[in-house]
C-alpha cells in the first residue's frame, strides 16, 4: 500500500460560505467539492481536463477543479454553480440556458455556466465568437453548442438591461379568483 | 349556492332565479375561489388551434385525429423543459450524486487480457483488508442476461473467459475509494490467454474458441452472432441497369460520448427490497435483468433512474456493473456506489458498430432506382447487445424513402474481442445510409442530373408500402428537400464552386417507435403506459415510465397532458423516476417515447378531461358537446362569458370518487410483412429528413471544415419547436463528429488506444458550424397531435451530405470514415497520381452539364408533388405500394406480375456465389442443430 498523504486542514470560502475540512495533501479540489463541501452540482465528466463539466470560479477566474489541487485553493473565494443564483432569483445565465434551450441532459451545464457568468463579468457585450472562445474548453454532447451561445448572448442582452429573471417562488397564476363583478371579458373567444 | 359563475361586463348579477330550477346558461353563478393572482385565463389560444376545429392554425396537410384535442396551450409552443431549473442551479441529481447514508464505495476489477481463461481468482487477501466490505465473482451471479431476450450472452462479472480488455472479473466495495482500489489490486486472477479476434472478417470463419457458444443455435463453429438475407424485387432488372455505382465503405466505430460517466448506486431496505439508482435510458430492461440476476422477483426490485446526463443509446442496456453494486449491496448489507472513470466508459461501450458496408446503387435509363445491393458486416464487440437488430437495420431501413425497384440485403454481425458495440443515434442506419446517398449521388453523375431532382423523383408518396412492406404514414421527404435546396442556394452552387469548396446534399429515413417491444410477454402488452391523478388541488401529476434522458420526453408528456386539459405547465407534475410509482415504459430507445407515450398521455388526459367535462355539465347544464375547455376553465361554446372554472368542475367531478385518476396506453397497430424478420425496421410512423452542407476542403492537408449545413427533418409536428431545433442541432454535432473525426481507434494489437475525451475526438465549438435548423411538419396520422420523432432520424443525412459536398468539392468519393486529414490526404495523393496532376491545387473539379434525363426527372418530380400533396389532403386514398413507379399493379401479388420477383429471407447458393462479399459469407455455416440435415 502507498503511504497516504497526511492529512492538512482546508479552509476556503464556497459560495460565501466559510469551509473548513481535514483533507489530503494531495486531495483533488474536484473531490472535495463534491464529497467534503457536498457541491454536488461540480460535475465530473472525465477527470483529466477535457470536459469542462467540474469548472468552479477561483476568485472570479474559471478553473477546472479536477486539475486543480485543494491546496491551491486554499483561503480562496469558490463559487460554484450552485452559488451562481441569488436566492431563488436565478442568474441571468441561468435562466436564459434554460429559456433557449442551452441544456438538454444538463450533465454540462454547470461548468458552461460557470465559465459564460465569468465570461459575462468580463465583458457585457462579447460577440459569438468571444463567446465561443469563452466556452471552447467545455464539452457539449447534446446541444451542438448553438443553443448554448444563443443562451449567452440573451443572458448579456438581460444582464445589460438589468432585467431580473423571475422568482419562481411566487405565486403562480390562477386566473379564476374574481367572481361575478370582474368588469371585463377575457380575451378570446370561440365562435 | 348555484355553481359556476358568469364572467361578463355587465351581465353579472341581473338575472336571479329563486325556484332553484336549474335553466343552462341563464343562472348566476357563485364565485370559485381558487386564489391567485391573473384576472382572467386566456381562454383558447386561436393561434395554435388548427382550422379544422375551429381555429387560425392553417394546416397544409389535412386535419388531424388528434385536432378535437388542441387546446391552444402548449403544443407547437416553445417552452423550456420542465426540468431546466433543477439543471442550471446545479440540483438535478445525476447517478454520482446520489449519496446515501453508510455508503460504501464499489470498484471493478477489469480484464487486461483481450481473450482469456480464467483459471482461478483468490480474493482472499482482499478480503481479509481492513475497511473491504464484500468481494463478488462470477460465481456470485451465474445468470444470464441480456437486453433482447433472443441473445442474453452477457453476465455480471466473467464466468469462465474474459472476453475482451475491461471486461468485468470481479468487485469489491469498500469504506473508502483507496481502499477499494487497494483491494481490487490484491486480487489474483490466474489467466490461460487465448488466441484473439480482433478483425471482423476473422470473425466469419470457424475458431477453435469461438467467443460464446450458443448450443445448437451456433452458427457453425464461427463468431457469426447475426445474419440477415433479405432479397425483394426484380432482381435481375437491377442487374441489367445501365448506371451502377458499387463502393466498399469502411467505417470506424464510435463512442456515445456523453458527458457523464455510468454511476450506479444500489440499496437493500430492511425489508428487503432493492432499490437501484441509475442512469438509465431503459430502467425496464433493466428491472427484469437484475430480477433474473439476483434471483428475486421483480416486485421485489425498485429501479430508480436518475437524470441522465446523455444516453444516445449509450445507457439502454441493462449493465453488469448495475448488477455488481446490487450484488455487492447484497452481501455487505450497505449501500453500494459505483461511479466509472472515463476509460471504463469506454469499456463498456455499446457504440456505433465498426462495419464494413459493401454498397451498389442501380439506376435504369428512366431515371429510376433499379435496385440498392447491400452487403454489411458490423463487428460486434464481446457482447451481443441491441445487435440482432442493428444487423436488420443496416438493409432494412434503406428500403425508403426512395421507391426501388430490387432490394438486396446480406448482413451479419460478428463479436470480437472488443468491447461490446450496441444502439447509438440512428441504430443500424447510419452507416449504410450513408453508403446509399453518396451512391445516389454518384449515379445522378453518371446520369448527368441534378442529384436533388433525382431524389425528388423517386421518392414514395405518402401512406405507401416499402419493397418490404414497411407501412409509411406520413412524408415530409419532399417538404425537406425543397426547403433545403431554397435555403441554400443549392441551384446556384452546385458543381459551381471553386477547388476546395463544395455543397452536397443527403437524405434520411428512420423509425420514430419500434412496431415490436423488444419483449412481448404477455404478448399484448401495452408499449407504454400513462396513469394521472388529480386531486384537490386541480394539478394533475403524471406517472410514467418514460426514461428523460435529455431529450425532453418528460416536458413532452407534459405537454401533452396539458394541451389536452388546458392546463398551463405549471399545474402539470412528472413522475417518471421510480419503478414503484411508474407504470412500465419500455425506454429511450428506437425514438419511440414521443410519440408512444405522448399517445398513451393523450388517451389518459381524454379520459381525466371526459369526467371533469361531465361534471361541468352537471354544474352548467350545457351538454359537454358545446363546452369548450379553455386556460383553467370550462365555458359555453356561444358564449364564453358562462363557465365554470376547472377547479370547480374538479371538485364536482372528486364528489364521491375523491382523487381524479385516469389511465392510458399505447400499442401500435398490426402491420407488416410476414416473412422472418419482417418486424425489424418497422414502426407506426417514420421521420424524414434532408441535409444540404457546405465544406471547404484544404486541397494540400486533406482538412475538411464544415461551413454550414441547412438541416430540414420531418418530425410530423413540433410540439416544442425549441427541443426540437435542439435536437436537430445536437444530431448534426454528433454526426459531423462522426464524418470528420470521431474513432474509436484499435492498435495493432487490439487494444484501444483513445479511452478518453482528449483523443477520442468530440466536435468542440470551433469546429461546429452553423446548423440551420428548419422544421418540416406532415402532420402524422397517427403521431401525437401529428408528432414523429425527432430525436436520431436527424442525424442520418448529415454524413452523407458532407461525404456528397467533399466530391463536389475535390472530386474524390469518400468511402471510409471519419475522413481525418491523414485519409484524405492519401485519397488526394492518389488521385494526383491517377489522373497524373502534379499539384493538388490544379485538381479539376466536377461540373455538371443537364443531360435529356434531366428535363424527363424534373417533370416526373413535379406530376409527383401533385400526386403526393392529394394523397395527403384526401381522406380516401389509393394503395400504394412500392413499384408503382415501375408500373406494377399495387392491389396485385407483385410476384403474380412479374416473372423473377423475388422475396426471400433464406439465400440459395446461387445468391451466395459472389466471394467478394463478406457478410454473405456468415451464410456458409451451417447451425449446429441443422448439421446432417442434408
Ligand atoms: S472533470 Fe474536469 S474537465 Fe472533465
Ligand atoms: S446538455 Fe448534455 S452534454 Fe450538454
Amino acid at each position: 500500500m502507498l503511504p497516504s498523504a497526511g492529512k492538512e486542514t482546508w479552509n476556503a470560502s464556497v459560495n460565501e460560505e466559510q469551509h473548513e475540512h481535514l483533507v489530503e495533501s494531495n486531495a483533488i479540489l474536484l473531490d472535495v467539492l463534491r464529497d467534503q463541501v457536498g457541491t454536488l452540482g461540480v460535475k465530473r465528466g472525465c477527470d483529466m481536463g477535457t470536459c469542462g463539466c467540474c469548472a468552479v470560479l477561483i476568485d472570479g477566474e474559471p478553473r477546472l477543479s479536477c486539475l486543480c489541487l485543494a491546496k491551491e485553493a486554499q483561503g480562496t473565494q469558490i463559487v460554484t454553480v450552485e452559488g451562481l443564483a441569488d436566492g431563488h432569483h436565478l442568474h441571468p445565465i441561468q435562466q436564459c440556458f434554460a429559456e433557449a434551450g442551452g441544456s438538454q441532459c444538463g450533465f454540462c451545464t454547470p461548468g458552461f455556466l460557470i465559465v459564460s457568468a465569468a465570461l459575462l463579468d468580463e465583458n457585457p457585450e462579447p460577440s459569438r465568437d468571444e463567446i465561443k472562445c469563452a466556452i471552447e474548453g467545455n464539452l457539449c454532447r447534446c446541444t451542438g453548442y448553438q443553443q448554448i451561445v444563443d443562451a449567452v448572448e440573451m443572458a448579456a442582452s438581460m444582464k445589460r438591461n438589468g432585467a431580473i429573471p423571475p422568482n419562481p417562488t411566487d405565486p403562480k397564476s390562477d386566473p379564476h379568483p374574481l367572481g361575478p363583478d370582474d368588469p371585463s371579458l377575457p380575451p378570446g373567444s370561440s365562435k | 349556492m348555484a355553481k359556476g359563475y358568469r364572467q361578463a361586463p355587465g351581465k353579472s348579477g341581473d338575472k336571479k332565479r329563486t325556484d332553484g330550477k336549474r335553466v343552462a346558461g341563464q343562472q348566476d353563478f357563485g364565485v370559485p375561489g381558487s386564489g391567485g393572482s391573473n384576472p382572467h385565463s386566456n381562454l383558447q389560444d386561436l393561434d395554435y388551434v388548427p382550422e379544422s376545429v375551429g381555429g387560425w392554425k392553417k394546416q397544409p396537410r389535412g386535419p388531424h385525429v388528434h385536432d378535437r384535442h388542441i387546446t391552444g396551450m402548449t403544443i407547437g409552443k416553445s417552452v423550456p423543459l420542465v426540468d431546466s431549473n433543477w439543471k442550471v442551479t446545479g440540483q438535478a441529481e445525476y447517478g454520482d450524486d446520489i449519496r446515501l447514508q453508510g455508503e460504501l464505495i464499489g470498484k471493478i476489477l477489469r480484464s487486461p487480457h483481450h481473450y482469456a481463461k480464467i483459471r482461478s481468482i483468490d480474493v482472499s487477501a482482499a478480503e481479509a483488508m481492513e475497511g473491504v466490505f464484500a468481494v463478488a465473482t462470477g460465481q456470485d451471479s451465474v445468470n444470464k442476461f441480456g437486453v433482447l431476450p433472443v441473445t442474453k450472452d452477457e453476465h455480471a462479472m466473467a464466468q469462465d473467459k474474459v472476453r475482451h480488455v475491461g471486461d468485468l472479473v470481479a468487485c469489491v466495495c469498500a469504506i473508502d475509494e483507496a481502499t477499494a482500489i487497494e483491494a481490487m489490486n490484491a486480487i489474483i486472477v490466474d489467466y490461460e490467454v487465448l488466441p484473439s479476434i480482433h478483425d471482423m472478417e476473422d470473425g466469419l470463419k470457424d475458431s477453435e474458441h469461438p467467443i460464446h457458444d450458443r448450443g445448437k443455435y451456433h452458427i457453425g463453429e464461427s463468431n457469426v452472432q447475426k445474419r440477415v438475407f433479405q432479397q425483394f424485387g426484380d432482381l435481375d432488372g437491377m442487374k441489367s441497369a445501365p448506371f451502377v455505382h458499387e463502393s466498399d465503405w469502411e467505417t470506424a466505430g464510435l463512442h456515445h460520448g456523453f458527458t457523464e460517466p455510468h454511476a450506479v448506486v444500489a440499496h437493500w431496505d430492511p425489508a428487503g427490497r432493492l432499490t437501484v439508482w441509475t442512469p438509465q435510458q431503459v430502467p425496464h430492461y433493466l428491472h427484469r435483468g437484475l430480477s433474473a440476476v439476483l434471483d428475486i422477483p421483480m416486485h421485489q426490485i425498485n429501479v430508480h433512474r436518475t437524470f441522465v446526463g446523455g444516453g444516445f443509446g449509450g445507457k439502454s442496456d441493462p449493465f453488469p456493473h448495475e448488477m455488481c453494486a446490487a450484488i455487492l449491496a447484497r452481501k455487505s448489507g450497505r449501500p453500494v456506489r459505483i461511479n466509472f472513470d472515463r476509460e471504463e466508459v469506454y469499456w463498456i461501450n455499446r457504440g456505433r458498430h465498426p462495419s464494413r458496408i459493401q454498397m451498389g446503387v442501380f439506376a435504369d435509363d428512366e431515371g429510376r432506382i433499379a435496385g440498392i445491393e447491400t452487403d454489411a458486416l458490423i463487428d460486434g464487440g464481446a457482447f451481443a447487445s441491441f445487435g440482432h437488430v442493428t444487423t436488420y437495420y443496416n438493409g432494412v431501413l434503406h428500403t425508403a424513402p426512395y421507391e426501388i425497384g430490387a432490394f438486396n440485403y446480406t448482413g451479419a454481425r460478428v463479436w470480437t474481442n472488443k468491447p461490446a458495440s450496441g444502439a447509438m443515434r440512428g441504430h443500424g442506419a447510419v452507416n449504410s445510409r450513408c453508403a446509399v446517398e453518396v451512391g445516389i449521388d454518384a449515379v445522378s453523375e453518371q446520369m448527368n442530373v441534378d442529384p436533388m431532382t433525382f431524389r425528388l423523383a423517386n421518392l414514395l408518396p405518402p401512406h405507401s408500402r416499402t419493397i418490404t412492406g414497411f407501412r409509411v404514414t406520413s412524408t415530409g421527404m419532399r417538404e425537406c428537400l425543397a426547403k433545403v435546396r431554397e435555403q441554400s442556394g443549392w441551384d446556384e452552387k452546385f458543381r459551381n464552386l471553386p477547388l476546395g469548396k463544395g455543397i452536397g446534399v443527403g437524405c434520411g429515413f428512420f423509425i420514430s417507435g419500434s412496431g415490436l417491444p423488444i419483449h412481448w410477454d404477455p404478448e399484448n402488452f401495452p408499449h407504454a403506459t400513462v396513469h394521472l391523478q388529480c386531486d384537490m388541488d386541480g394539478g394533475v401529476t403524471v406517472h410514467t415510465g418514460a426514461a428523460d434522458i435529455g431529450q425532453g420526453s418528460d416536458t413532452a408528456v407534459a405537454q401533452a397532458v396539458s394541451e389536452v386539459l388546458a392546463l398551463p405547465l405549471d399545474m402539470i407534475r412528472i413522475r417518471s423516476k421510480e419503478s414503484d410509482t411508474a407504470p412500465v415504459d419500455l425506454g429511450s430507445y428506437s425514438s419511440r417515447v414521443t410519440f408512444m407515450n405522448c399517445n398513451a398521455a393523450i388517451k389518459a388526459a381524454c379520459e381525466l378531461r371526459d369526467k371533469v367535462m361531465k361534471a361541468a355539465w352537471e354544474i352548467t347544464g350545457y351538454n359537454p358537446d358545446v363546452l369548450v375547455l379553455g386556460d383553467r376553465r370550462i365555458y359555453y361554446k356561444h358564449d364564453p362569458a358562462v363557465g365554470v372554472s376547472w377547479l370547480e368542475a374538479v371538485h364536482k367531478a372528486q364528489a364521491d370518487v375523491g382523487s381524479l385518476i385516469a389511465s392510458g396506453a399505447y400499442r401500435t397497430p398490426p402491420m407488416g410483412g410476414v416473412h422472418k424478420g419482417a418486424a425489424a425496421g418497422l414502426a407506426p410512423a417514420y421521420s424524414f429528413s434532408a441535409y444540404v452542407a457546405e465544406v471547404d476542403v484544404d486541397v494540400e492537408t486533406g482538412f475538411v471544415k464544415i461551413t454550414k449545413a441547412w438541416a430540414a427533418h420531418d418530425c410530423g409536428k413540433a410540439l416544442n419547436p425549441l427541443a426540437v431545433k435542439g435536437q436537430i442541432i445536437g444530431s448534426c454535432h454528433m454526426g459531423m463528429g462522426q464524418v470528420l473525426s470521431e474513432e474509436m481507434k484499435y492498435g495493432r494489437d487490439g487494444h484501444l488506444m483513445n479511452p478518453d475525451l482528449l483523443d477520442y475526438k468530440i466536435m468542440s465549438v470551433h469546429e461546429m458550424p452553423d446548423v440551420v435548423p428548419i422544421i418540416v411538419e406532415s402532420n402524422d396520422p397517427e403521431g401525437p397531435f401529428g408528432a414523429k420523432e425527432a430525436g436520431e432520424g436527424p442525424l442520418l443525412p448529415i454524413l452523407p451530405a458532407v461525404c456528397n459536398a467533399i466530391y463536389d468539392a475535390i472530386g474524390i468519393r469518400i468511402n471510409e470514415l471519419p475522413v481525418t486529414p491523414d485519409r484524405l490526404h492519401k485519397r488526394i495523393e492518389k488521385h494526383c497520381r491517377k489522373i497524373k496532376v502534379d499539384d493538388p491545387l490544379d485538381l479539376p473539379v466536377p461540373r455538371f452539364e443537364p443531360g435529356p434525363l434531366q428535363q424527363v426527372l424534373v417533370e416526373r418530380a413535379e406530376a409527383h408533388a401533385k400526386r403526393d400533396h392529394l394523397r395527403d389532403i384526401q381522406e380516401d386514398r389509393s394503395s400504394y405500394v412500392n413499384g408503382v413507379l415501375f408500373g406494377f399493379d399495387p392491389d396485385k401479388p407483385m410476384a403474380e406480375q412479374k416473372e423473377g420477383w423475388r422475396e426471400a429471407v433464406v439465400p440459395t447458393p446461387q445468391d451466395l456465389a459472389d466471394p467478394s462479399k463478406r457478410a454473405a459469407r456468415a451464410w456458409g455455416h451451417v447451425e449446429r442443430r441443422h448439421r446432417g440435415d442434408e
